[in-house]
């Protein structure tokens, strides 16, 4: 008896980059990290992929199948650039749902969306990946761009985001995975823990940040394994497609 | 990717012109959504053209049902990007249709009157002033090279005519087409009196 209140009282780790912090720990750092880089975030991504992180993106929305009319939510949609697309392609009969768990992050999305004058069709909300507070069975497409590493419980967010989706409706994952050659893994190791560090410090002042970008991408499932994690969640005809060489996998799942 | 990065590119290119023709946004904005399916059959390739009221979306994959597809040849997309009259090359038999053709048509006349409107682009950066003066620069200097291409092709023609008499000029050659007409008549002519002959070989009695 003694032993399973110890249990439960016992914090589960978990990690953040390579260190071990409570579970409670992980998102108020993650946030942290995030409310550090809000302000020059499109800037940063732009220098650290020499722009190609728009050519992801591209092929994101390419393989989503979204469509006039359509209902579609994009979590950890940060500074909107999925959301500015989709709104264009989803029309004055559809709507864009921007969610981002970090306030920071939603106000430069929505000041950047508004100063574009794209509006209209796109509600911002504040939300856990965990407890995406919508009904079931709602959105035609469901997309997470680079935000499902920094989420701590990975497979409640998938069992909430299945939840979420219509019966047919699509989810697509985009995030950081694990390159395919022995030789560009080693280039690209070098470039994470070297180069990326000195970018984030000479231009947000925060080289930890960075680090933790590094850090947080090896911690990441790779591609085999996310594309388990989202079977075992409930998506059907799960596929994922490598991009640079797996620098950056594109998980699509469907609801059944 | 770099076929993704190439349409990325031409996509801008595209919208950038759609921006230049105040009327052209206006009107695909009534057809909006509409997806095109493009496939070249040789070499063989797709696109797939969104339609939006704020322009063109070039996609190499799209995984939603396309409205309307087009298939013909590489040849044929060429003379369709290249030419004025999209809706008699879209009308040709080298083309294939599936779909909605009406709103198809309807991209292809927004296209095919396309007209860019410079002025008002320069005066965006320029102001008003240094809009107008560039634009009439530029308008002067687009008539003058056209004037001077006239005005060199007529010289040309006039010193293989009359200097060289390389080429027959045009009135001698009316002249003979002409003649040759009235040569084809009279021939003509003949042999439909030589038939008329040989149908009747015996001449008539007279009585």
């Amino acid at each position: 008896m003694t032993d399973f209140h110890n249990d439960r009282d016992a914090e589960r780790s978990t990690h953040f980059g390579y260190q071990s912090v409570p579970e409670s720990q992980k998102a108020q750092k993650v946030a942290e990290v995030f409310h550090s880089v809000a302000a020059k975030y499109d800037l940063m991504n732009d220098l650290m992929s020499a722009g190609i992180h728009r050519l992801w993106k591209r092929i994101t929305i390419e393989l989503s199948g979204a469509r006039v009319g359509n209902r579609i939510l994009d979590i950890a949609g940060g500074t909107g650039d999925l959301t500015r697309q989709f709104s264009r392609i989803v029309g004055p009969t559809g709507e864009v749902v921007l969610a981002d768990i970090n306030a920071s992050m939603l106000e430069v999305g929505r000041d950047r969306l508004l100063d574009k004058g794209v509006s209209g069709n796109i509600r911002f909300v504040q939300a856990d990946a965990e407890k995406l507070p919508f009904p079931d069975n709602h959105f035609d497409v469901v997309t997470i761009a680079f935000g499902l590493r920094n989420v701590t419980h990975k497979e409640d967010a998938l069992r909430s985001m299945l939840r979420v989706l219509k019966p047919g409706g699509r989810l697509l994952v985009l995030e950081f995975s694990k390159p395919t050659n022995a030789l560009l893994s080693r280039a690209y190791d070098v470039y994470s823990f070297n180069i990326l560090p000195t970018m984030g410090k000479l231009i947000t002042q925060d080289a930890d940040s960075y680090r933790y970008l590094a850090e947080s991408i090896r911690m990441h499932p790779d591609q085999e394994t996310l594309k388990a994690m989202m079977s075992e969640a409930g998506f059907e005809r799960v596929t994922y497609h490598n991009m640079t060489g797996g620098i950056v996998a594109l998980h699509r799942g469907i609801k059944p | 990717m770099l076929y993704t990065a190439l349409l990325a590119t031409a996509e801008q290119g595209v919208n950038a012109a759609l921006r230049m023709d105040p009327a052209a946004l206006p009107h695909l904005a009534t057809i909006s959504g509409l997806i095109v399916e493009i496939e070249c059959t040789t070499p063989p390739w797709k696109l797939f053209v969104q339609v939006g009221d704020t322009g063109l979306r070039l996609a190499a994959h799209w995984e939603a049902e396309a409205d309307v597809h087009l298939r013909t040849s590489a040849r044929s997309l060429l003379h369709l990007a290249l030419t004025r009259d999209k809706l008699a090359v879209l009308q040709g038999r080298e083309v294939t249709l599936q779909g909605n053709r009406q709103a198809l048509f309807e991209l292809a006349a927004v296209l095919q009157n396309l007209e860019l409107d410079w002025e008002y682009e320069l005066s965006r950066w320029l102001g008003p002033l240094g809009g107008q003066l560039l634009g009439s620069s530029f308008k002067g200097q687009r008539e003058w090279i056209g004037q001077s291409i006239a005005s060199l092709y007529q010289m040309l023609a006039d010193y293989l005519n009359e200097e060289t008499r390389a080429l027959v000029g045009q009135a001698e050659a009316q002249a003979r087409f002409a003649e040759l007409d009235d040569m084809n008549a009279t021939l003509s002519r003949l042999e439909a009196r030589i038939e008329r002959l040989a149908q009747n070989p015996t001449p008539r009695a007279p009585e």
